[in-house]
C-alpha cells in the first residue's frame, strides 16, 4: 500500500477513538462529579518509511493520550442532607475500599448512611474523614449539618469531618469508574484546608453537550473524507494498472 | 465500534430517568409521597494504550495513556426523604408528621410496614386502621361512646367521654426512625419495608430526640415539586435524543467505511 492510505488509515482510527470518547461524554452528561475528556492526536513523523523523498517525511496522526478538563460542573440542589458538592478545582473525597485496595478519589458527593450508621458512597464504600477514618453517624440525633470546611455535627456537637485532598498534578490520576479515581503517582495528596464543602448540593458533569454534538460533526465529517480519499487512492492505481496494461 | 454500545448504555439510563420522573409526577397528590431521582455513575474504564509507554522515536513518553470509558449505568434511585407540605383535612384521625418518622403499620403478613401517610380512620371495633385497613401500630381503640379525639403533638391520643370533662388517654402513638432511610424498600400503597441497608427501626414517641412531633387534621401532602419534574423531563429526553444521534454517527461511519470499496 502507499503511504497515502496508511496516514489515512491512521486518521481514521484516531477518529473512531474520538467517537468512543464523544460516546462516553454524551452518555454521562447526567452523571454527577463526571469530567469531560478528549483524546490527544498529534502529528508522527516516520523517517524511515518508505518514501521518495520528494516532500519530506510522510507524518502520521498518532493519538498520545486522553486529556481531562477537570473544571468544575454546575452545581444543583437536590434538598438531601447528604449530598455534598466541591467547590474548587482538583479537590476530591476520600473513598476508601472494603476490599483493603488503595484509597480512592471521587466529586460525586451523592453520600448516604448505611445500617450501621456510617457514611458511604452510593456503592457502599465508605467515606474517609481527615484522618482516614470512617465516619459514623448517630440515627437518633437527626439530620446532620456538614459546615462548609467539611465539619459533619449531630444535634450540636462535631462527628467527623469529611476528607477533601488536592491534587497538584491531575495527569496521574485514572478512571475506575463508578466516578472513583485512583492515584497512580506514589506521591499522597495533601488536605485541601480551603475547599468549601456545599451540603444538599450535588455537582453536575462538567460535559457541554453542544460541545459534544459539534464533536460528534466534526468526527463524521473528518472520516468521511479520509474515507473519500482513500476511495480516491483506490481509484488512482486501478486506472494506472488499467492505462499501463494497455500501452503493453 | 465501542461508540454504538456506549451511546446504547446512554439511552437505557435516560429511560430509567424517564420511568422514575413519571412516577414522580403519576403520584404528586399521593398523601406521604416522597419524590425519587434516578442517579448514575460512569461504567469500567479500558485501558487502550499505556500510561508511561514510549510515545515517539525521541524516547518520551506518554504521561496519561488513553482510557476509553464504556458509558454509563444508573448508580441509584433513591426516595428525597424531604418534608412535604402539610395539608389541612379537617379530619380528625388525619395525622401528619412534622420532621422525621415513619407510622408504624402491621400487614396482613404479620410483617411491619413503615409509611409517612396519615390518612387513617376508624374500623367497625373502634380501631385506627389505614387506609386499606391495616392496623396502626401500637394499636388505639376508640371508644364508640367518645365525643371528640385529640391526638397531641406527642401522640397521646386522647378522647373526651359524654359527661366527662377530663380527656381520657386510651394509647400512646410512636412512630420509627432509621439509620439509612434510603434503604427502605418500597411496597406500594404507600408503605415501605425495612431491609438490611436502612437498618433496624428505633421506635420513640414523637419529640423525641431525632423525631418529629404530629399534626392533628393534616396530612403530609407529596413534595414532588411540578416544575422540576417537567424541567428534569426535558432534560432527559434532549439527553436521549444526543445518545440516539451518537449511533446515527458511527452508523453513518461504518457506513463510509464500506463504501470505500464499491
Amino acid at each position: 500500500m502507499e503511504n497515502a492510505a496508511l496516514i489515512a488509515l491512521s486518521r481514521q482510527m484516531t477518529l473512531r477513538r474520538e467517537l468512543d470518547i464523544v460516546a462516553n461524554n454524551i452518555a454521562n452528561a447526567d452523571t454527577s462529579g463526571f469530567k469531560v475528556e478528549g483524546l490527544i492526536v498529534e502529528e508522527e513523523t516516520v523517517s524511515h518509511a518508505r518514501n521518495f523523498g520528494v516532500y519530506g517525511a510522510p507524518s502520521f496522526v498518532l493519538d498520545q493520550g486522553v486529556g481531562r478538563d477537570f473544571s468544575p460542573g454546575a452545581i444543583r440542589q437536590t434538598g438531601r442532607p447528604l449530598d455534598v458538592a466541591l467547590e474548587g478545582e482538583g479537590v476530591f473525597f476520600r473513598i476508601g475500599d472494603p476490599n483493603g485496595g488503595p484509597e480512592r478519589y471521587t466529586r460525586d458527593g451523592g453520600f448516604t448512611s448505611d445500617g450501621e450508621g456510617r457514611l458511604v458512597t452510593r456503592d457502599g464504600r465508605p467515606v474517609l474523614d481527615s484522618g482516614g477514618a470512617e465516619i459514623v453517624l448517630d440515627p437518633t440525633q437527626g439530620e446532620p449539618t456538614i459546615a462548609q470546611d467539611g465539619t459533619i455535627s449531630q444535634g450540636g456537637e462535631a462527628v467527623g469531618q469529611l476528607g477533601v485532598v488536592r491534587f497538584d498534578v491531575l495527569s496521574v490520576l485514572s478512571k475506575d469508574g463508578d466516578g472513583l479515581y485512583r492515584n497512580t503517582s506514589n506521591e499522597t495528596p495533601a488536605d485541601a484546608t480551603d475547599a468549601q464543602v456545599r451540603q444538599g448540593m450535588l455537582e453536575g458533569s462538567n460535559v457541554d453537550t453542544l460541545v459534544e454534538i459539534t464533536n460528534l460533526i466534526q468526527i463524521q465529517r473528518a472520516y468521511e473524507s479520509t474515507a473519500r480519499l482513500i476511495e480516491n487512492l483506490n481509484d488512482l492505481s486501478r486506472r494506472s494498472v488499467e492505462r499501463l496494461g494497455r500501452v503493453g | 465500534m465501542r461508540a454504538l454500545r456506549t451511546a446504547a448504555t446512554g439511552m437505557a439510563a435516560q429511560q430509567l430517568n424517564v420511568e422514575v420522573i413519571s412516577n414522580n409526577i403519576a403520584n404528586m397528590n399521593t398523601v406521604g409521597f416522597k419524590r425519587q431521582r434516578a442517579e448514575f455513575q460512569d461504567l469500567l474504564y479500558q485501558n487502550v494504550q499505556r500510561m508511561g509507554a514510549q510515545s515517539s522515536s525521541a524516547g518520551t513518553v506518554v504521561p496519561t495513556g488513553i482510557q476509553i470509558g464504556v458509558g454509563v449505568r444508573a448508580g441509584s434511585v433513591y426516595r428525597i426523604t424531604e418534608q412535604g407540605t402539610p395539608m389541612h383535612s379537617g379530619n380528625r384521625y388525619d395525622l401528619a408528621i412534622d420532621g422525621r418518622g415513619y407510622f408504624q403499620v402491621l400487614l396482613p403478613s404479620g410483617e411491619t410496614g413503615y409509611t409517612r401517610a396519615g390518612n387513617f380512620s376508624v374500623n367497625g371495633e373502634g380501631q385506627l386502621v389505614t387506609e386499606d385497613g391495616y392496623p396502626v401500630q401500637p394499636e388505639i381503640s376508640i371508644p364508640q361512646e367518645a365525643r371528640d379525639v385529640i391526638i397531641s403533638p406527642t401522640g397521646q391520643v386522647q378522647v373526651l367521654l359524654d359527661g366527662d370533662p377530663t380527656p381520657q388517654i386510651v394509647g400512646e402513638l410512636q412512630l420509627a426512625s432509621f439509620f439509612n432511610e434510603a434503604g427502605l424498600e418500597a411496597i406500594g400503597d404507600n408503605l415501605l419495608l425495612e431491609t438490611a441497608a436502612s437498618g433496624p427501626a428505633v421506635v420513640a414517641a414523637p419529640g423525641e430526640p431525632g423525631l418529629g412531633t404530629l399534626l392533628q387534621g393534616y396530612t403530609e401532602s407529596s413534595n414532588v415539586d411540578a416544575v422540576a419534574e417537567i424541567t428534569a423531563l426535558i432534560v432527559a429526553q434532549r439527553a436521549y435524543e444526543m445518545n440516539s444521534k451518537v449511533i446515527t454517527t458511527a452508523d453513518e461511519m461504518l457506513q463510509a467505511a464500506n463504501q470505500v470499496k464499491s
